[in-house]
């Protein structure tokens, strides 16, 4: 199991070294698959239906991309470090009805904003303590907390929904850059596409979290603290949430207890067909980002075919039983040898 | 000269081949498994094929918002001609069909509407006093001494269900016909039947009087009858509304209901289809007086904000119930 540190980067390019070549070949063997998985599917996507490939279209339709795809990144890293966390969308849902409450009590923007981030980090926070402190198993806690939170957002946004929100709220879920159709909010889920790169990779945080997924006991043996990481990861979440509700009430314009009530399946999907292994310990930001942009391609294609949803459902359904099988195929060894030569704690030797 | 003419011949070809290609017309229900919708989209379907135009039904399994919005999306980037769209939601839906309009796209609602400034035209199937009084009416077939009623309609932002929710409310205060009623509670159901069952069992149970429960909402009905029929409170408790006549046929014939109404889905749908091709050719403007051929369907007049009233409701007793099957 190789992770990129930041010694490695120190290193001399391996380009021209055939071993090193191969090493990253077979280390990026996951991302490579879906990439090319990406690739046939825009192919597909453009045989259904002749409206797809047009730059228009595209950027416009990754507007969909977007709230389910920052929360998705969220959810990578709680998925890492061997955890789960389902209620992710329901804390958006809570997240969009308290801007609804804000926008109807006229408060600025930046003032209903750190409003939700309060609301958002108290909630993942207390999914945080009871799994990583109380040591409670991660999903029925959280399958117990998205019901909870869910309940919350009914109660808070009634099943009236509210549409008032004035254009300074929707600004990011509407704006585009200039008068070109991009949308500012696919810049935004690039920019945590980075930030999250980082983390994940080069950030000390990240390597805890891979640590932790991989062997935790080991971890906490080496004294380091598992809980505070692993309540970091839940509020990281969180934060994600309540970016996501933000974007979601400017490009959907309204707001209602039941938001986000059907992404959990496609983010649990994007994530493990991203090559992160649902027990932890493994995956790539670059592996959610093209499953995230697969997923959507296979979408976006249907949708401009007019294919019934339940087909929809079906396939999302059936990849993520496939990535989850292909994920632990390859784990126990009859494809891709671990190699546990790398140690957990430092830069390797030059 | 020569060279001049041919260029000319030649564009007329073009000009004449493009406006020969067939308008392309999508429908989008509420959701798309509900009898009521197919229906209608037969009408719609049959209506096409008259006129020449390409028709797609297309939308999502389940009422949810969201997943319209989507469903609307994607028709706009598919560069309809027209959309014929029954909104869940009068002002969240209402976004997307405001795209479409700024890019040419002419948007009909049908059964359901959605915010003024986003569609072109709206075809009700009833207006909604008519409507209402119709459901007052058939109350009091069911219960001639009166007594409490309740309503159950989709959500709060169901925009005929609420429509007629709050002039039946009207109704009840100021109509001395309707005096003997008297209105205990408004529950949702979210057009679920399963749901539906369960909501008119708590009904029945929270208030013990209850007469009659009423409700603008296809899967609603059955799923009330139903539910007295499971309580075995059939003659002390009634319900009516709107309803497919398949749907409850089968009360109307043991007795236990006595009323029912609704409109031709199939007619609404035709009518809406000719309505769209007439905004896509331009023929028909949202100008209150405007008159609009719609075939079969009949000829219909526009009345204020676009809206087209198709008003012929049909109502449904054990008497007359097997002339109809759909």
């Amino acid at each position: 199991m190789k992770d990129t540190f930041v010694g490695d980067l120190l290193k001399p390019k391996a380009l021209g070294n055939p071993t090193a070549m191969r090493q990253t070949f077979a280390e990026y063997r996951w991302e490579f698959v879906i990439a090319v998985m990406l690739v046939l599917a825009a192919v597909w996507a453009t045989t259904l239906s002749p409206y797809y490939l047009s730059l228009d279209q595209l950027l416009f339709s990754s507007r969909n991309l977007v709230f389910t795809g920052i929360m998705t990144l969220g959810l990578a890293f709680i998925i890492l470090t061997g955890e789960m966390d389902l209620s992710l969308p329901s804390i958006l849902a809570v997240c969009t009805v308290s801007l609804a409450k804000a926008s109807q009590a006229n408060l600025p923007l930046p003032v209903a904003l750190a409003g939700i981030t309060v609301i958002a980090l108290m909630m993942s926070a207390f999914n945080g303590f009871l799994v990583a402190k109380l040591r409670l198993p991660a999903l029925p806690v959280t399958l117990g907390t998205m019901g909870a939170y869910r309940g919350v957002a009914f109660i808070i946004g009634s099943n009236v929904g509210y549409t008032g929100f004035n254009n300074t709220y929707k600004w990011l879920g509407t704006a585009t850059v200039g008068t070109s159709p991009l949308p500012v909010m696919l810049l935004v889920l690039v920019g945590c596409v980075a930030i999250f790169w980082v983390l994940m990779h080069y950030t000390t945080f990240g390597r805890r979290c891979f640590a932790i997924g991989n062997n935790s006991a080991a971890v906490t043996y080496s004294g380091i603290n598992v809980a505070r990481t692993k309540i970091g990861t839940y509020m990281l979440g969180g934060l994600t949430a309540a970016m996501g509700a933000w974007i979601f009430i400017g490009q959907f314009g309204s707001s209602r207890g039941d938001n986000a009530n059907g992404v959990l399946l496609g983010m649990i999907t994007a994530v493990v067909l991203g090559g992160v292994d649902i027990n932890g310990g493994r995956g790539k930001v670059l592996g959610v980002l093209l499953s995230m942009l697969f997923i959507w391609t296979l979408r976006n294609g249907m949708g401009l075919a007019n294919i019934a949803g339940p087909i929809e459902q079906l396939i999302i359904g059936v990849l993520l039983v496939t990535g989850v099988l292909v994920s632990n195929l390859t784990t126990r060894g009859n494809w891709r040898p671990r190699t546990r030569k790398k140690v957990i704690a430092g830069p390797s030797a030059p | 000269m020569k060279r001049g003419l041919a260029i000319l011949a030649v564009l007329v070809v073009v000009a004449s081949v493009a406006t020969a290609a067939p308008l392309r017309i999508f429908m989008n229900p509420k959701f798309t498994g509900l009898s009521y919708f197919q229906r209608c989209a037969l009408g719609a379907g049959d209506a096409a094929k008259l006129l020449g135009v390409q028709f797609t039904y297309t939308g999502s399994e389940q009422p949810d918002v969201q997943l319209q919005v989507q469903a609307l999306e994607n028709i706009v980037s598919q560069k309809a001609d027209a959309i014929i769209c029954s909104a869940i939601d009068l002002n969240a839906s209402a976004p997307p069909l405001r795209t479409a309009r700024s890019k040419g796209i002419k948007v009909v609602t049908y059964d359901a509407d959605s915010a003024v400034d986003s569609r072109d035209f709206f075809c009700n199937q009833m207006d909604y006093e008519s409507a209402a009084r119709a459901e007052l009416d058939c109350a009091l077939l069911d219960s001639p001494e009166g007594g409490e009623i309740a309503f159950i309609a989709a959500t709060p932002t169901s925009p005929n269900h609420m429509a007629h929710f709050n002039i039946a409310s009207q109704l009840v205060k100021t109509d001395p016909k309707y005096k003997s009623l008297k209105i205990v509670a408004l529950q949702f159901d979210n057009d679920d039947e399963a749901q539906s069952v369960q909501v008119a069992t708590n009904l029945m149970q929270a208030f013990p009087k209850l007469k009659v429960i009423i409700s603008s909402a296809t899967p609603t009905v059955p799923g009330a009858c139903r539910a007295i029929e499971e309580l075995g409170k059939q003659g002390q408790v009634f319900a009516t509304g709107v309803a497919l006549p398949s749907t409850i046929k089968q009360y109307l014939k043991d007795g236990s209901q006595k009323a029912f109404f609704i409109w031709d889905p199939y007619w609404l749908g035709y009518m809406s289809m000719y309505v769209a091709k007439d905004a896509v050719d331009g023929t028909l403007k949202a100008v209150p007086g405007s008159k609009v051929d719609c075939g079969k369907a009949g000829q219909f007049v526009v009345g204020k904000d676009g809206e087209i009233v198709y008003g012929k409701a049909l109502f449904f007793t054990p008497e007359n119930i097997d002339q109809y099957n759909f």
